[in-house]
């Protein structure tokens, strides 16, 4: 090995440390401007290492929706700093944001579908806009996520066409595709069999081994089955702000 | 004293919400011409909303330019011909054909064809995302509605407004001068007749008549685009659409309006 190669490959390295030292996500003292919406405008805090699996508590599902909102940067802040994998969305530009978001997996509590397109569409939309991935491997392995998660393969008809189950389950290859680096689900499994649960956590721990955070919001009680995966850090959202529980 | 300031404070909201509406459009309009130039802009899912748009737009508007067109070039390409004749004027065919059919008449009518089958229907889509919030839910993704929607669908009608301008001109044309032949008024061949109108067009209208079209098309689409994704909470598809539409006429009347007033 050349001195350079040795140098080159120090080098690497020492980015590779820096970058695993970044949180994925970092809520500090972050006051959002928005107040007549359901998310008070308190100070929250909140740190997400890779692999961290964050279970958040909140009744209110537009709280939930507003507070995913404030962590990918959509609420404008009065005080504070929400950072994603190192960057501050507020000094990013418009471009830089949406390339940033880009990097995040979600599931919204509405589904957030647009009927405009099948729902192959739309669940490659996100990664049609932000990748030069050929839209055949794309499909490939949204196709293998369907099949894992219990469908078919990748339903073509509209999302309003699909059952509620089918949709759930398109949601939550939607929020996969990609290996995202945060994953920010809002009551993701409301009442789904055991099979299509049981497929939805053995990804989660597939994301979080390769370095994925994740916050989970729900409505009240979680899934019995999410007691077989260790959580980080519990939380609780209500009108008050973001508090860990106890004994969390 | 109330009475006035209450009156005062309508005509201020009213002022103040229609020239902000106006700003918005110049300012979304500028932005499309800016971005379209950039070829990151031009991503898969642009092109893909860009020809669907396109498509929908063309191709679904054909058939009514064409009847459109038909009639016209029935009503007025015939009478035309033969109230000229008659006056003994009928060199001025041409003349008054390429002015009033193709310069005037075209980009008002296939304005509101693309108006009422395109721009309402972007209306009613991106009204729906907007209320619904499937748009929001679209840029917490980081999928920018202005480039997935406005762009690509204000820029496909202003393609699809040129083609169908020009395909309803010599449609017209064609089926006025076929009724002249049967009725025996002209005895000219085809050629000839679209020889003399496409000779009586003066070097000006080459920009006019084109620049008709291509901005009456994309003025219906920013203001489409515009007022659906503009929606609030409030509004439902009764209070967008006639809103929508108004937009529309007034942006597609203003830009022919001021081409007659400069270019003549």
């Amino acid at each position: 090995m050349s001195r350079n190669d040795a140098t080159q490959n120090e080098s690497i390295g020492r980015v590779h440390r820096t970058v695993a030292l970044d949180p994925v996500l970092e809520l500090q003292d972050a006051r959002p401007r928005f107040e007549d919406g359901g998310l008070a405008a308190v100070r929250y805090n909140l740190r997400l290492n890779p692999g961290d699996l964050v279970l958040v508590e909140c009744p209110d599902a537009q709280q939930a929706s507003l507070f995913a909102d404030l962590c990918v940067g959509l609420l404008p802040l009065v005080a504070g700093h929400v950072r994603c994998m190192g960057m501050d969305w507020q000094s990013l530009d418009e471009r830089r944001r949406a390339a940033l978001r880009g990097r995040i997996g979600r599931m919204v509590v509405n589904g957030g579908w647009v009927d405009l397109h099948g729902t192959d569409l739309n669940i490659l939309w996100p990664h049609l806009h932000h990748t030069r991935v050929p839209t055949e491997v794309l499909a490939r392995r949204a196709i293998e996520l369907g099949i894992h998660f219990g469908l078919p393969g990748l339903p073509v008809s509209v999302p309003s066409k699909l059952s509620a189950l089918d949709r759930c389950r398109a949601d939550c290859v939607r929020a996969f595709l990609g290996e995202p680096a945060l994953l920010l689900l809002e009551n993701p499994l409301d009442d789904v069999p055991l099979s299509l649960l049981l497929a939805f956590l053995s990804s989660l721990t597939e994301a979080r081994d390769r370095g994925a955070a994740i916050v989970w919001i729900t409505r009240g009680t979680f899934p019995a089955g999410v007691g077989r995966i260790e959580a980080t850090s519990r939380w609780r959202l209500h009108d008050d702000g973001l508090f860990l529980k106890r004994g969390a | 004293m109330m009475r006035v300031r209450r009156m005062l404070a309508a005509i201020g909201r009213f002022t103040r919400g229609q020239a902000r509406f106006s700003l918005m459009a110049f300012g979304t309009g500028w932005g499309v011409l800016r971005e379209a130039v950039i070829p990151s802009t031009w991503r898969r899912t642009v092109r893909i909303e860009f020809w669907k748009t396109l498509q929908q737009a063309t191709k679904g508007a054909l058939v009514s330019v064409l009847v459109t067109a038909a009639l016209t070039g029935f009503g007025i390409v015939a009478q035309a011909v033969y109230w000229l004749g008659f006056a003994g004027i009928a060199q001025m065919t041409g003349s008054i054909l390429s002015t009033v059919l193709v310069r005037e008449i075209a980009p008002i009518l296939v304005g509101m064809i693309l108006l009422g089958r395109s721009g309402m229907l972007t209306l009613t889509e991106l009204g729906t995302l907007t209320i619904g919030g499937e748009l929001r839910v679209l840029k917490g993704m980081g999928v920018d509605p202005f480039l997935v929607f406005i762009l690509p669908r204000s820029l496909a009608m202003m393609v699809s407004g040129f083609t169908l301008g020009i395909v309803f001109s010599i449609a017209a044309l064609l089926v006025g001068y076929i009724v002249c032949r049967v009725e025996g008024v002209l005895s000219m061949p085809v050629w000839t007749f679209f020889d003399q109108v496409v000779s009586s067009v003066h070097a000006v209208d080459y920009l006019s008549i084109p620049g008709r079209l291509i901005l009456s098309a994309f003025a219906i689409g920013i203001t489409s685009c515009l007022t659906g994704v503009d929606a609030t909470a409030d509004d439902d598809l009764a209070a967008l659409l006639p809103r929508g539409f108004a937009r529309g006429m007034l942006a597609v009347m203003g830009i022919n309006v001021l081409f007659s007033v400069m270019v003549g």
